[in-house]
């Protein structure tokens, strides 16, 4: 790792060596941040030292403990790295004490002044009247976002200003992707699922006609610490209940015809989850290869369009779908999210695949 | 490879069986932990880690095998305490589990230092006196297991980064299997795992099915929030809190990989509230269940009969299981039981603090 010159040098305070013509310092600097005994006498004749005794790395408050980390020698200097990366705004101390050898040291780590400019891509579902039974939201964000706030920075607010109370699961571990830049905003499905305690007493945290705002505070840190550019709102209506389960029989298949490159074309009668809309549906070639491609949603995520990475060949062709796709709802291809009968009950979880043909005809 | 991600082991461990200890299967090296999520202690001192950012699940051999003698643990200001441990600010500790070694009676908490994805995974002990060290990863004992990619996550993979992501709710060693419960970002589906230890395989996700109340309703896919065992009529059950709050019971011999489970609701628990941990403990040679919970405080409940109750079959409040509210204790995060006597509570004051509290079990 490249060391990046030194931002502060910190001279020695204690006593000094007798026997060194340059007094011993500490010196702090690179990124990540490291700390150096340097001019020491004694060090480097020293066979196998116990460092952590002799040099002690710890924020600059009394009493507190030593920072865990690798101690080195290194061209005659001792070298301290923590093993967690120094905190930008925070202040560190270091105290060296060997024989007759004595520095102290303290430095704090400059913190970027950032202008904020994270802010909400985007919110799916994109519909503007979504079912009163909504089951989630993914909120996509321009850069990563830090986690431990989502409960008490997204609220939902009904047309008179009236803040709907908990209408979200809280969750601890919040369900961020991998690099923290959508998170999944569950409602509450306690209030969603029907024959519950929550959903006979609250209700729907949506109702059928009344109007809503979505509403992120700007207030929320990115994953620098960095407040949000600017609030976030999304407008929307509830619509009735979605209460039964996806039919692709009811789909609307456009095929490209051969030779071409323009998208495959999906239409359903309502809109799908995004995010399942990216997994959960695959073109599949006459000889059951699995064509390449993009994918692109539209129509309020009505549309599913699939872009080959070549050109199609003229042919039979299938879209197999996943039967765990949901709508926004929850509920599943041959499956609604909560089901009245309970007479067929499969006993053994199955992954269906249901197969859509259809042909790509010659130019 | 979508199933094992193990450490090389296997052979080792058909060799060495489970006379030698289980902490001796364990590889020593770096256990490289992306997150540190839920706790659970197996025997032999080993530490169960779920790191849902890595989508993996970790043994580690602690070696704290040696019995303890402290009557209590008590600490104020935590967040400050763990921050000046790894050298941050307390705004940017997250204490994500708490586990008593039923062995030492030492406290794990499992944190993660910083907010955002690059964030570090530690486990901070508090020992008898109070005091906070860092279990040191780089050089232990450890195995790891990956937990199997959900259904369409590999066709996601060439498109780009999957979003796929699956959090780990609570996780529990019984009787040579670790259960996880997982629930994922995308579809809302419940994924209860049994993990033999020592791990060979992730297996197949048993998915679970859980009745509700009125009409004769059936619901699929009710994921877990947290759970405990407990034997009823000597036979071991999980007792699992759902994300929408009714408390089941399922009997271990059903989670089986590819069973559908049917939980048997025994208690709803209120509405606006989620339930957090729950620990069995025993009191004047009955059984009972404290429970913590995110709105309505901490509950204490018979554990005798959980078969006798009648399912739930109709939304009504206080049915079921009869729960008592603990009114003394508020703001309960974590719980644990510290000893046969004894539960350790994370507690949040109103300002925010966070402290570690040993109480008698009521």
């Amino acid at each position: 790792m490249a060391i990046r010159p030194f931002i502060f040098v910190l001279p020695l305070l204690g006593a000094v060596a007798g026997a060194q013509s340059k007094p011993v310092t500490i010196d702090f600097g690179g990124d990540p941040t490291e700390i150096r005994v340097v001019n020491s006498g004694i060090l480097p004749r020293l066979r196998n030292p116990n460092f952590q005794a002799i040099l002690k790395v710890s924020l600059d408050q009394d009493g507190a403990p030593a920072l865990s980390g690798d101690y080195e020698m290194k061209g005659g200097a001792l070298v301290f790295k923590p093993r967690y990366k120094l905190e930008p705004g925070l202040s560190y101390r270091a105290v060296y004490s060997l024989v007759n050898e004595h520095a102290r040291g303290a430095f704090t780590v400059p913190k970027p002044k950032v202008a904020p400019s994270t802010v909400v891509e985007r919110i799916y579902p994109t519909a503007a009247v979504l079912p009163e039974n909504q089951l989630k939201f993914y909120l996509h964000f321009s850069a990563p976002m830090s986690r431990g706030e989502a409960a008490k920075r997204i609220h939902l607010f009904q047309e008179d200003g009236t803040e709907v109370k908990l209408p979200f699961l809280e969750l601890d571990e919040e369900l961020w992707d991998r690099d923290f830049r959508r998170l999944t905003v569950l409602f509450d499905p306690g209030r969603v699922k029907r024959g519950l305690v929550p959903n006979a007493e609250v209700g729907l945290p949506i109702r059928d006609g009344q109007k809503y705002r979505l509403v992120v505070d700007a207030e929320w840190q990115d994953g620098s610490g960095i407040p949000l550019k600017q609030p976030f709102v999304k407008q929307f209506s509830g619509g009735p209940a979605v209460r039964s389960a996806i039919d692709p029989k009811e789909w609307t298949i456009t095929a490209p015809r051969g030779l071409d490159i323009a998208p495959l074309v999906i239409d359903f009668p309502r809109p799908l989850d995004a995010a399942l809309l990216q997994r959960f549906l695959d073109v599949v070639d006459g000889a059951g290869q699995l064509v390449k491609g993009r994918i692109l949603l539209d129509k309020e995520e009505r549309r599913w369009l699939f872009q080959p990475d070549r050109p199609w060949q003229p042919g039979q062709y299938s879209i197999e779908v996943v039967s765990t796709l949901e709508d926004l709802a929850g509920n599943k291809v041959g499956r609604a999210f909560d089901v009245d009968v309970f007479d067929r009950v499969d006993q053994a979880v199955t992954m269906e695949t249901v197969s859509l043909p259809f042909t790509v005809a010659a130019p | 490879m979508k199933q094992v991600l193990l450490v090389g082991i296997g052979v080792l461990w058909a060799v060495a069986g489970w006379g030698a200890g289980l902490s001796a299967t364990l590889q020593p090296g770096k256990a490289d932990l992306k997150s540190a999520g839920p706790l659970a202690f197996g025997p032999d001192g080993i530490l169960f880690v779920g790191d849902p950012m890595g989508a993996q699940v970790f043994a580690l051999a602690t070696g704290d095998t040696k019995a303890g003698k402290a009557p209590a643990v008590n600490v104020d200001g935590l967040h400050e305490k763990i921050a000046a441990l790894l050298g941050t600010s307390a705004d940017q500790i997250l204490v994500n589990d708490l586990a008593v070694n039923p062995a030492s009676r030492r406290v794990y908490l499992s944190i993660s230092r910083g907010r955002g994805p690059d964030a570090a995974a530690a486990i901070v002990t508090v020992g008898e006196d109070g005091k906070l060290a860092e279990m040191n990863l780089a050089n232990i004992g450890h195995a790891k297991v990956a937990l199997p990619n959900a259904p369409g996550a590999d066709e996601k993979d060439r498109r780009g980064t999957p979003k796929r992501l699956e959090a780990i709710t609570d996780l529990q060693y019984l009787d040579g299997k670790l259960i996880v419960a997982g629930l994922s970002n995308e579809e809302f589906a419940s994924n209860l795992r049994s993990i033999p230890f020592p791990f060979r395989d992730a297996g197949a996700a048993a998915s679970v099915e859980i009745y509700h109340g009125s009409h004769g309703r059936f619901e699929t896919n009710a994921p877990v929030r947290t759970f405990t065992s407990y034997k009823i009529k000597n036979q071991p059950h999980l007792l699992a809190a759902y994300t929408c709050t009714p408390l089941v019971r399922i009997p271990m011999t059903d989670l089986k990989p590819g069973n559908k489970v049917k939980g048997v609701t025994i208690a709803e628990l209120g509405n606006r509230n989620r339930p957090l941990d729950m620990i069995v403990y025993q009191k004047n040679g009955a059984d009972f269940i404290l429970m913590n919970n995110s709105s309505r405080g901490v509950m204490k409940m018979p554990a005798a009969n959980l078969d006798g109750y009648a399912p739930i079959t109709a939304p009504t409040e206080k049915q079921g299981v009869p729960y008592e509210t603990m009114a003394q204790w508020k703001g309960v995060e974590q719980l644990d039981r510290y000893d046969n006597s004894h539960a350790l509570m994370l507690v949040r004051a109103e300002g925010g603090a966070l402290s570690l509290t040993t109480v008698a079990l009521p």
